[in-house]
């Protein structure tokens, strides 16, 4: 089985590899994992309190080729998106777009849930009512 | 024991004599000719013991000795040709059944087969996800990450000295949660043996699946070691 040209891209070229500060409010981690494999991904967003828009995505994973490029291509995707439209992505839009062949359409679940966990984590903070952000809202 | 269920046959044919045989028999109580092997049974039953989590290794490697002993091929040598593909069936399936069950983790892995719990393969994930303890992802995390620090100092042309004791601190913690999984999966092993309970043997998945991170670390570990022994 071979990778396609796109993962392989994602896999020697990654897009936003990194972290962002877990303590900053505006800031949704999702830490996720497929046992199976071993794989850890963990995936991260900054969302704008004003517009509700993610301005910036970063994602550290430790798995296959599958996993580094499904959890890079959502970083891509996340930015610019609003909460709501990033909630709307699909895993099966990243097998799609990566041509994952079945056995590692699991990355792409991985993915999905680290974007749901980031964004969870999110709106968990929003409700806290962190004191910087009193005048922001959750965006419905 | 859980019982077998209904329609699985109990009774397998004779090929020498047309009798018929219990599963569990090697050899036709009727003519002593060895048996084709049947597709039914499992491992356990192959040796004669009971599906239970805990056994005396001595005495599986005891039974395994026999056994290749009655079905070695060159007893079948001049046999019809029968004979000799249920030796060779017989004893190909008896390394295999040995190689499992002598294994904690492995008899663990195939019990769960046989229970009917999805296997630990990764294909499997999407159908039957398993929710990792946050703790445990957040301490895989740190580990990868630390790995991950010290191949880049590698590749940057750091001191390897320093990067080997380094290595060697991030070993430790690994090795010692991996000893307390395997504390965790005896521990469960002996709870199914007692109880035969779903609720066990789902735990014990769990806990089986942990293992393949402390599986993989060790392995990352060991590359690395590899890869600053040799530069």
């Amino acid at each position: 089985m071979a990778y396609s040209d796109k993962v392989i891209d994602h896999y020697e070229n990654p897009r936003n590899v990194g972290s962002l500060s877990k303590e900053d409010a505006n800031v949704g981690t999702g830490l996720v994992g497929a046992p199976e494999c071993g794989d850890v991904m963990k995936l991260q967003v900054k969302v704008n309190p004003v517009t509700g828009v993610i301005d910036d995505a970063k994602f550290k994973t430790f798995g296959c080729g599958s996993a580094i490029a499904s959890s890079s291509l959502a970083t891509e995707w996340l930015k610019g998106k609003t909460v709501e439209e990033a909630l709307a992505i699909k895993n099966t839009d990243i097998v799609e777009e990566l041509a994952l062949p079945p056995v590692k359409i699991h990355c792409s679940v991985l993915a999905e849930d680290a974007i749901k966990a980031a964004i969870a984590d999110y709106k968990a903070k929003q409700e806290k009512g962190e004191p910087a952000l009193a005048g922001a809202q959750p965006h419905a | 024991m859980t019982s077998e269920p209904t329609k699985t046959p109990t009774m397998i044919e004779c090929h020498s004599c047309g009798a018929g045989a219990p599963l569990r028999e090697h050899f036709c109580p009727q003519c002593t000719n060895i048996l084709q092997l049947s597709r039914h049974g499992d491992y356990f039953s192959y040796f004669g013991l009971p599906r239970q989590l805990q056994l005396d290794p001595q005495e599986l490697e005891k039974r395994f000795r026999d056994l290749s002993r009655q079905f070695h091929p060159d007893f079948f040598y001049n046999g019809p040709a029968t004979l000799k593909l249920a030796s060779l069936e017989r004893s190909s399936y008896l390394n295999d059944a040995y190689r499992v069950l002598k294994n904690t983790a492995a008899r663990a892995e195939y019990l769960l087969g046989l229970e009917g719990l999805s296997p630990l393969k990764a294909e499997a994930t999407a159908a039957s996800k398993v929710a990792v303890p946050a703790s445990l992802l957040e301490e895989v995390f740190a580990f990868n990450e630390e790995l991950d620090e010290i191949r880049e100092a590698r590749e940057s042309g750091a001191p390897h000295g320093a990067l080997v004791e380094r290595l060697e601190r991030a070993r430790a913690p690994i090795v010692l949660k991996q000893d307390e999984h395997e504390h965790q999966v005896e521990a469960l092993c002996a709870q199914w043996d007692a109880d035969h309970s779903r609720a066990t043997l789902e735990a014990l998945r769990e806990c089986l699946l942990e293992r393949h991170y402390l599986t993989n670390l060790l392995a990352t570990i060991d590359r690395e070691a590899a890869s600053l022994a040799s530069a």
